[in-house]
């Protein structure tokens, strides 16, 4: 029996509750969009995992559960308070949107797959005794399938209001296509911690590891992965993603990132004699022996640097400071683009009153002028428009729907002089939207572009294709009550931009051209010179060189077979959650669906034949046509070219004779640029005033401290691996700063401190 | 403090059930305010523009056909037709020419014309023709006039109303297309006893088109209103050549891809495009060709711009790729296909001729004053310079990044300004081939610009631009400062692309061309007359990179309305803007203190 058929035999959670599930008439739709989207495709998936669209599902209740079985829905969801959010179950969808949009970026993904790359695996299994360990080290101690994931719970029967059609009974409902999805499956049940095959101590890099593995190794492309593990150790790590809150998913970005990079770090230390080679990576490339260690991707991907220039109004001394950041987050204000949100967040602003700036010049608090410009750009721009803003009235945050526009390529103005590439052009990749009133509540979805098949909407377990033009429409905007429109609750929330050419773009231009007449049949060929043509602008993008040639080969997949195999295999004398997980009913409801779905393929293909002739049909009736058309017309044109080039030649003769005569309207002018500007100094740009306060360490810190082990690690109750557990402590010692970590992370602007050693915000006053 | 807003009171209840209520067959007036007080104040150097009043022109209720559905799920994929906010046509039946020619007249007399508009007005005569007059216009080369198959229609006379295409009186029409025609009961009337200087204004506001008399006391009620059943107008345009008292010609585009041809005088109407026989996608933008009675040009969602004649029938279009599209194409990298040549031979039925300019969106489009290029800007960024006689690419620009949105000429043809997506207006400078500044103070996205005619002379230009930012901003650049745009000097190391083998290597070479071009006149001489061939080679210019280019800031800058505003037009005495929700607002020009300007601001009230 393959790895598969096992994955597949998990697909059907809980079925004691419903014998029947698959043979009560709840037969998949004949195709999804993202099927269709698909349908095209004939050969294997490519093993890099760029052609595979997983959901990932959702344990909470869902933002949709809870408007639906409300009668007014979008009213009643602008009205909402807090407290009324606080009763509904922890929700990932914070987690599950940031998970995606990482996951389609390329570097990003093969950083992760790469991390400790086949290389070094194989060298720290030939050190073990054991051979590569095949057993997973743990399984998760809380029981799986969770049966509050909305997606698997059965319809509610009672309808609130008789009169209308509740939006989940709709065939077409998200609930209704989310339940469909966890039926059709395969569902990639994430329960075993796999960290020991990579050689590392479990931790959130090696569970998003997993995912990644999971899906690539995959034979179908699309399915449901349930993050399991993955949220487990979250949340035992991070008390602040504990509660039933609801959860940020900027913040969740800034601590992934910053946790795997701690990970990443530990497992160098871990292995110093692997990590030497990085000193001179080089040549450590070119003797064939890649890249063992690179530890340093995520700051790579994803950090920039930013000046930070402060003028003492005093002495007129200028100090200079620079500090790395993952993403910037900007301040909003209605009717802007990020353009300008990011010129505002560049902007002079005064150091006086109770924010004055401790001058080393002169001595003492001055007032100062602060300027903050980035001097290296990022690969990955991670934007974060800064939606909820605390008010000091209400003490609490609420949502600003303003509308701010985001175009799909972007260049940065407020870099400073000396900055190296400042006219990097960005591209629009990725886009995580809120949908929701306000801050304490709502639902996170992603709007991911993948590498061949346009732009994915990623709700949950649900994916989607959806149109270009679709991702440009949340821009926000007040919402209007009476337009009855739920899309205005849906707002941009972090946009990822990645480095790009201007040829690549050029490239992506030309191809949307050709894909304009509608989905015409693809061959494979036509799809691995797409392939070819993008690795190669990767390769020109230099954004991954190291990895380009590093597609995994057969060995690679037998390995990723094998982590499968344990995967899939729940282990039977694992904890309590494995009696549930194997009824005798589901055996055959894969098996059929997957016959269903083989016959839908010979209709499809038999369908897309039937197009393609009456395509040719019409083609070869348009050429005859034309040649009709030109053949009449040859005669006529010829005579009129025979004219025009008569006159052409007559006016070339003309134009000879003009030539002398014209001048150059430049160059008799006279006056420089500066003075031009001078004149037209009347400049108006009604700059805030308002920029007092800066505190905690943006300005009164020194340059920011180098990345520390993350927040939760140090309470450590649940880890059950001594090795791992010395790791820390060691990590701990090293930096004394993270001595005081709250063990007790109620204090909500402590753990922001932590958190956000990477993330720009510009702190303004009644903001902090 | 965020309050939100308050639940809507739904009296009639009928609405939320998604069944037509009653409120659908209300009609909503337009309503005029009057706001005062520094907010609505414009302080420029020359003085203070104040707003006359605030026209909220009526957004019509969706037709009882067409009511929306309330939309539970805030992820809905489902893709609605394409809308745009409320835009204006404006025109003055006399004087009939704008003072952008009186300019435009003097400047080629002056001979400092540009060198490039120069080679391709095969016709230009030298200084001692009159360049002002309409013979002036006669010698220069028109579009389609090499092209026999055209002549009738160019000169039709007399057999005019045989041959033209019969037309419907769009208050008697029984089409599906128009749901009602509400005409002013003294539109007669009114037509007669106004002023021919006078203001006319044509907007769109959702599913309803108004024609508006702004120089009347009672703008406020529409000389007439059309309303369509489900079909939103995207743009619209007034031909200039034939407009006179009894007789204007417009051409709206709307979001179904249809083109009608509408005299409101008359209340006559003809559909082109019908159900997107030529092109099924929406119109961007729609433009009159110069001094042509019937020939207008649309500019489609899908690139494409289409060349229509009022008088003939549509015709299933049938692509015809002719030696031209092939030889335009040379250069890999221009986006210029012709689908229809204006050379065809089969020019009975429309459209006269077909160009794919873009693989995305063309979003506007505007003629040169002297009706010899084309420039159009597009969803990909691009600013393409069509030498739309010839049919043949001049120059392609990019934007910084993003789309272009919006652009115009100079009222004497040297510059082009657009504006898009990075929040910029860029100056090009089509003598010179090059970026010449960009002009940074919005907030967001660029939606409009024009030329202020009336402050504009042969040395300084004077701007204003409209955007996404509710903003409204104006600028200054004089010919002094632009003879020597910074960037020039320094353009060789300023090319943005990236140096791919290959690609970069040519688009280097590319820009040190443009340099020298730029610097000697004479060197653009010898390009020219080298031919079409080296042409080719350097349409595609490269980004400038903003190291090396000059930066204007504006002379003003204002938010002109509470919401995004969409247009912007000057006229001799105010400058008007129109915002994405109906808003037309109308801000005086400073009053000179001098009794002659009082006095015209007067009679152009008198109505």
């Amino acid at each position: 029996m393959s790895f598969l058929s096992k994955f597949k035999s998990g697909t059907l959670p809980s079925v004691a509750a419903n014998p029947t599930p698959a043979k009560a008439g709840s037969r998949p739709p004949l195709t999804t969009p993202l099927e269709r989207r698909l349908g095209d495709v004939s050969g294997p998936a490519r093993t890099d995992g760029s052609d595979k669209f997983f959901g990932i599902e959702n344990y909470g209740s869902t933002w949709y559960v809870a408007l639906w079985q409300d009668e007014t829905s979008v009213k009643s969801l602008l009205r909402r308070k807090a407290s009324r959010a606080k009763l509904t179950k922890p929700v990932n969808s914070y987690c599950s949107s940031i998970i995606q949009c990482l996951y389609y970026s390329t570097p990003f993904r093969e950083h992760v797959l790469n991390f400790p790359s086949k290389e070094v695996i194989e060298i720290l299994a030939a050190d073990s005794p054991d051979g590569i360990p095949s057993e997973p080290r743990a399984i998760s101690a809380v029981p799986y399938p969770n049966i509050t994931s909305p997606a698997r719970k059965e319809a509610p029967v009672t309808s609130p209001t008789p009169g209308m059609p509740r939006p989940e009974d709709a065939k077409d409902s998200p609930d209704n296509k989310k339940k469909q999805v966890i039926k059709t499956g395969p569902v990639l049940k994430m329960v075993a911690d796999r960290s020991n095959t990579y050689y590392m101590d479990e931790s959130l890099f090696t569970n998003l590891r997993d995912i990644f593995e999971a899906i690539i190794s995959q034979s179908s492309r699309t399915g449901v992965v349930s993050p399991h593990r993955f949220l487990e150790i979250l949340r035992r790590e991070n008390e602040a993603f504990r509660s039933a809150m609801h959860q940020d998913a900027h913040e969740f970005l800034n601590l992934l990132l910053n946790e795997v990079m701690d990970n990443v770090e530990a497992f160098s230390k871990q292995h110093p004699n692997l990590a030497l080679p990085q000193a001179n990576g080089t040549v450590a490339k070119t003797n064939g022996v890649r890249n063992r260690l690179d530890t340093h991707w995520v700051h790579d991907l994803f950090e920039g640097l930013l000046t930070s220039e402060t003028r003492c109004l005093t002495c007129e001394n200028t100090s200079q400071r620079d500090e790395v950041f993952l993403d910037l987050s900007v301040d909003l204000a209605a009717h802007t683009s990020v353009t300008s949100c990011l010129r505002k967040f560049s902007e002079e602003e005064m150091l006086c009153e109770r924010n004055k700036f401790h001058c080393d010049n002169c001595g003492g608090l001055q007032e100062a002028e602060k300027r903050m410009k980035i001097k290296r750009l990022p690969r990955i721009l991670a934007l974060h428009l800064k939606r909820f803003k605390y008010t000091e009235d209400l003490q609490r945050l609420h949502k600003l729907f303003h509308k701010v526009v985001y175009p799909f390529y972007l260049r940065l103005f407020n870099t400073t002089d000396d900055a190296q590439d400042a006219d990097r052009l960005y591209e629009l990749y990725s886009v995580v939207v809120h949908i929701g009133g306000g801050p304490y509540h709502g639902h996170y979805v992603s709007i991911v572009k993948t590498q061949d098949r346009g732009w994915l909407l990623f709700d949950d377990e649900l994916v989607e294709p959806v149109d270009k033009s679709y991702v440009l429409s949340f821009f926000g905007g007040e919402p209007v009550p009476s337009a009855q429109d739920a899309k205005q609750l849906a707002c941009a929330y972090v946009l990822f931009y990645q480095e790009t050419t201007l040829e690549a773009m050029l490239k992506e231009q030309e191809m949307e051209g050709q894909q304009a007449p509608p989905l015409a049949a693809r061959s494979s060929d036509a799809e691995a010179a797409a392939q070819a043509s993008y690795a190669l602008t990767i390769a020109k993008n230099g954004l991954h060189q190291t990895h380009t040639a590093n597609i995994p080969g057969h060995e690679e997949m037998d390995h990723m077979e094998t982590l499968a195999h344990a995967v899939t295999a729940p282990a039977i004398p694992s904890p309590p959650a494995a009696p549930m997980a194997n009824p005798i009913s589901i055996p055959f409801a894969p098996v059929k669906s997957k016959k269903e779905i083989k016959a839908e393929e010979k209709a499809a293909k038999a369908q897309q034949k039937a197009d393609q002739k009456a395509l040719e049909q019409k083609r070869r009736d348009m050429s005859a046509r034309r040649i009709e058309a030109w053949k009449k017309q040859d005669e006529e044109l010829k005579r009129v070219m025979e004219e025009s080039k008569l006159t052409a030649t007559e006016e070339s003769m003309r134009r000879g004779d003009e030539q002398t005569l014209s001048t150059s309207p430049a160059a008799e002018k006279g006056s420089g640029f500066s003075k031009f500007t001078r004149a037209s100094s009347m400049s108006l740009r009604g700059k805030p005033k308002l920029f007092s306060s800066l505190k905690e360490k943006t300005s009164s810190t020194p340059v920011a401290p180098p990345p520390a082990p993350s927040s939760g690690m140090a309470t450590t109750p649940a880890v059950d691996d001594a090795a791992k557990a010395t790791a820390l402590q060691e990590d701990v010692f090293e930096d004394g700063e993270h001595s005081e970590k709250p063990g007790i992370a109620s204090d909500e602007q402590t753990r922001r401190f932590s958190k956000h050693r990477f993330s720009f915000a510009r702190k303004k006053a009644g903001v902090a | 403090m965020f309050v939100l807003p308050p639940p809507p009171r739904y009296t009639n209840g009928a609405l939320y059930n998604g069944l037509p209520g009653g409120v659908g067959l209300l009609e909503t007036t337009n309503k005029l305010e009057h706001p005062t007080g520094p907010d609505y104040q414009l302080v420029v150097g020359e003085g203070t523009y104040v707003l006359r009043d605030d026209l909220l022109l009526a957004t019509p209720p969706p037709h009882p056909s067409d009511a929306p559905q309330p939309n539970n799920n805030p992820l809905a994929t489902t893709v609605s037709p394409p809308t745009a906010g409320t835009k204006l046509s404006v025109v003055v039946i006399s004087p009939r020419n704008p003072p952008s020619h009186a300019l435009f007249r003097s400047a080629v007399a002056q001979g400092t014309r540009n060198n490039i508009t120069h080679s391709i007005q095969e016709e230009v005569s030298s200084p001692k023709s009159d360049a002002g007059s309409a013979h002036y216009y006669n010698q220069l080369p028109a579009f389609g006039d090499q092209n026999p198959a055209l002549a009738p229609v160019v000169t039709k006379g007399n057999k005019k109303d045989q041959k033209a295409k019969p037309k419907n009186n769009m208050v008697k029409s029984n089409s599906s297309y128009v749901s009602r025609v509400i005409p002013h009961e003294n539109m007669q009337k009114r037509i007669t006893e106004r002023s021919p200087q006078g203001l006319f204004a044509f907007a769109n506001v959702n599913r309803a088109f108004m024609w508006l008399d702004l120089s009347s006391e009672t703008k406020t009620d529409n000389m007439a209103k059309v309303l369509f059943t489900k079909a939103h107008v995207l743009a619209h345009a007034v031909n200039e050549h034939t407009k006179s008292i009894q007789h204007l010609d417009l051409a709206l585009g709307f979001n179904t891809s249809d083109i009608i041809w509408y005299e409101p005088v008359t209340q006559k109407y003809a559909r082109l495009n019908k159900n997107g026989v030529i092109n099924q996608s929406a119109v961007a933008a729609i433009a009159w060709l110069p001094r042509k009675e019937n020939l207008f040009v649309a500019a489609h969602f899908d690139g494409t711009l289409v060349v229509y004649d009022k008088e003939k029938e549509d015709a299933e279009f049938v692509k015809e790729e002719s030696v031209e599209a092939d030889h335009a194409n040379g250069a890999s990298k221009v986006h210029f296909h012709v689908l229809k040549s204006v050379q065809s031979r089969n020019q009975k039925t429309n459209p006269v001729a077909v160009w794919k300019v873009s693989n995305l969106k063309a979003n506007n489009l505007a003629f040169s004053p002297d009706g010899q290029l084309l420039a159009i800007v597009s969803e990909d960024g691009c600013l393409t310079i069509l030498d739309y006689i010839n049919e043949k690419v001049l120059d392609v620009f990019r934007s910084y990044y993003g789309a272009l949105t919006c652009v115009t000429w100079s009222p004497d043809g040297r510059y082009v300004l657009t504006g898009g997506q990075d929040d910029l207006i860029s100056i090009w400078s089509i003598a010179e081939r090059a970026l010449v500044a960009r002009c940074v103070g919005h907030d967001s996205w660029v939606t409009d610009i024009k030329f202020d005619t009336w402050r504009c002379d042969e040395r300084n230009y004077r701007f204003g631009s409209v955007g996404e930012d509710c903003r409204l901003l104006l600028w200054d650049f004089s010919v002094g400062m632009l003879g020597r745009p910074k960037n020039t000097s320094v353009r060789h190391r300023g090319s943005v692309s990236s140096h791919g083998p290959g690609v970069g290597g040519h688009q280097r070479k590319e820009s040190s061309q443009s340099i020298q071009q730029v610097r000697t006149a004479s060197t653009l001489a010898t390009v020219d007359s080298e031919g079409d061939g080296s042409r080719a080679s350097e349409v595609v210019h490269a980004v400038d990179s903003k190291s090396s280019t000059a930066i204007l800031p504006p002379v003003m800058s204002k938010i002109a309305d509470k919401h995004p505003l969409m247009w912007v037009g000057f006229e001799e005495h105010c400058i008007i803007t129109s915002c994405i929700d109906g808003h037309v607002r109308e801000w005086d020009r400073p009053k000179e203190g001098s009794g002659d300007n009082q006095t015209t601001d007067g009679s152009s009230l008198d109505s």
